[in-house]
């Protein structure tokens, strides 16, 4: 099916992501290749399944199932992908301690746009370089947006360029984090005064210049990384797998997102639709009414759907769509997950 | 039990929220519907940048502004950007300084990273809305508010207590306060949980019902499920491959409904699927069935 040793499932929320990564995992592990499902917040049954809890947030554990080479999963830890880069780029334990410890950064994890996304990629990153597996499947953090997802990394580098603030900060604070003397500052000083007095409060100013200042010793360094992690994904061995929903008034999204990424140079190897609604034939004469209403509701999603696919078929051109049929439950058994992964490897394309 | 619609008419403020991909704008919109036609005045506010709502009422999108759908109702789209911006421009008043400020990288930094602030400044705007102190919304006695798609449906309601640890004074310390006392009594506000009834959608709805309340001190008002199927109607005909895959369908949505209940006793209302697009349409059938329903 996929030739590549990485493969990123993208898409919107609640289409079914986390499943068809999965399913991609059991396929590939049943082709013989070593394959690790890193996943985001899985569902309880799908974790059940996998055979996965709490002790495989950040470590791979294996997936009790015969196959052919072994299928692991684990799942994302964000705070603790960003705690390590923090250790690893920190230029002594003194350093480490200052961010770690930050008020504000611990908050920092949890609440800005694109750090999960970020550690999402950075883990990918991570595991790619441990090569223990021949192939790493990530599923993907739900985004309000899935664009967020492609530019988190510059997103928080800029976030994270201190150098602005630290200047901006620099008049406010001596070099041991008390407040300075404010006379000297002038007319701009004063403007920001009133900017920090009446609207930020000092607290926060602290932690955040105490912060940005702790860091900044890391900034090369974590920019290097990052520069590196977002070219992972340019790399001729990473792919890009969309999930989306048939349903038609969905369609204009989907298509956005892949011309996003082909704009930024990232490969689709395909879009799976998923759950798509049975089309149903005509009905028969002289139905009971009540569920005569009920078959138009059905045959009403049949074609909603079946008009997505047309619709997305067209506009996508060579691109391939595969599609999976509604299951009336989402897969969370090993059986389910590998009749998932039997109708993906049939309706896969071909690979050239 | 108390008719859920008297109960909700008399609060100030409602927040719909579940996971993404649930119908949360259509439920805000069916909620805000029904509280204009009760005599409301009524402030339907979005959060989300693509803008949906305004395709709801076969209205403009708003961009920031608000748009009037009937004589009680209005709707606008929010960032919580331009929140922000606003409580700088009234507290600095002078134009030269509020121009440095909003353009300064300490600014930047503050507005993009401040742990928890954009759900305060989303949370304030309905609250300074009530209180006539947002510029142009005129008089407005409820406001509902679509829950950004965001994350976890809970980051909206945990930011006020997040932001009061971070930020100790100010104006966004005050506006978190203010907001914590009004999301926290259960007699001027009003949360609604709305989700399907599929796998993932119930499991955030329990983990929502389970830590909203010890969160805001009060208990939840209403889970509302949406896209729901009635069982098999009678007189199905068995050979009909549609009414099996009907069967499996309701199947599974009753397992989840029943998970639900367990983790939910209090109003429980279903609303079913529809074979309509999003529209005006579907809205006004979906608040008839509510009004059946809520009753």
């Amino acid at each position: 099916m996929i030739a590549e040793p990485l493969v990123v499932v993208v898409g919107g929320g609640g289409v079914g992501k986390t499943t068809v990564a999965a399913a991609l995992g059991v396929a590939s592990a049943r082709g013989g290749s070593a394959t690790l499902v890193e996943t985001f917040d899985p569902s309880r049954r799908l974790k059940d399944a996998l055979g996965v809890g709490e002790e495989a947030a950040d470590r791979p554990v294996a997936v009790p199932f015969e196959t052919p080479a072994e299928l692991c999963a684990s799942l994302l830890d964000a705070k603790g992908t960003f705690d390590r880069l923090v250790v690893r780029y920190a230029p002594d334990a003194a350093a480490r301690r200052r961010i770690l410890d930050n008020r504000f950064y611990r908050h920092l994890s949890g609440s800005l746009a694109g750090v999960l996304e970020y550690m999402a990629v950075e883990r990918l990153y991570e595991l790619s370089e441990e090569r223990r597996f021949s192939r790493i499947v990530l599923d993907t953090p739900p985004t309000a947006q899935a664009l967020d997802f492609l530019n988190a990394p510059e997103r928080i580098v800029a976030f994270l360029d201190s150098g602005a603030l630290r200047i901006a900060l620099k008049p406010w604070f001596d070099p041991r984090g008390r407040l300075a003397p404010t006379r000297r500052l002038g007319v701009l000083g004063r403007g920001v005064e009133a900017f920090f007095d009446t609207v930020v409060g000092l607290d926060l100013l602290k932690d955040m210049w105490e912060f940005f200042q702790a860091f900044a010793p890391l900034f090369d360094g974590f920019r290097g990384r990052a520069l590196a992690v977002q070219a992972l994904l340019r790399r001729p061995e990473t792919v890009f797998v969309l999930v989306a929903s048939a349903a038609h008034e969905r369609i204009p999204d989907t298509l956005f997102f892949a011309r996003k990424l082909a704009e930024r140079g990232l490969r689709l190897a395909a879009v799976v639709l998923n759950r798509i609604h049975p089309e149903l034939p005509p009905p028969p004469d002289g139905l009971a009414p009540a569920w005569a209403e009920q078959r138009r509701l059905l045959a009403w999603l049949g074609e909603r759907d079946a008009r997505g696919v047309a619709a997305l078929k067209a506009l996508l051109g060579s691109l391939p769509v595969v599609e999976l049929p509604l299951v009336a439950e989402e897969p969370s058994t090993l059986p389910a997950l590998e009749r998932m992964a039997d109708l993906l490897a049939a309706r896969w394309p071909a690979v050239p | 039990m108390p008719p859920l619609l008297p109960q909700l008419r008399s609060r100030r403020l409602l927040v719909v929220t579940g996971k993404g991909g649930v119908g949360k704008t259509t439920m805000a919109a069916v909620l805000a519907v029904t509280l204009a036609d009760a005599g409301r005045r009524v402030l339907l506010l979005e959060a989300d940048p693509r803008e949906n709502a305004h395709q709801l009422f076969d209205v403009p999108p708003s961009a920031g502004e608000i748009v009037q759908v009937s004589p009680r109702l209005a709707l606008q789209n929010l960032s919580p950007r331009r929140v922000m911006d606003e409580v700088v421009r009234e507290r600095l008043r002078l134009e030269v300084l509020v121009r440095r400020v909003l353009a300064s990288p300490v600014y930047e930094h503050f507005a993009g990273g401040a742990p928890g602030l954009k759900e305060v400044a989303l949370l304030g705007h309905a609250w300074r809305v009530l209180h006539g102190r947002a510029a142009a919304t005129g008089r407005v006695d409820t406001v509902v508010l679509d829950a950004p798609a965001t994350g976890h449906g809970v980051s909206l309601l945990r930011a006020p207590a997040l932001v009061t640890e971070v930020i100790r004074s100010g104006p966004f310390a005050r506006m978190a306060r203010d907001i914590s006392s009004l999301v926290g009594d259960a007699s001027r506000c009003a949360v609604a949980v709305v989700t399907t009834l599929q796998e993932m959608p119930v499991q955030e709805a329990l983990e929502l019902l389970e830590t909203l309340p010890g969160l805001l001190g009060r208990p939840l008002d209403v889970v509302v499920a949406n896209a729901v199927l009635p069982p098999l109607a009678r007189g199905a005909d068995e050979a009909d491959a549609a009414a099996e895959v009907w069967r499996r369908m309701h199947g599974a949505q009753q397992r989840e409904l029943q998970r639900l209940k367990r983790g939910w006793d209090g109003p429980l209302v279903a609303l079913p699927l529809l074979p309509l697009p999003a529209g005006r349409a579907l809205v006004e059938a979906l608040q008839r069935r509510w009004q059946e329903e809520a009753a």
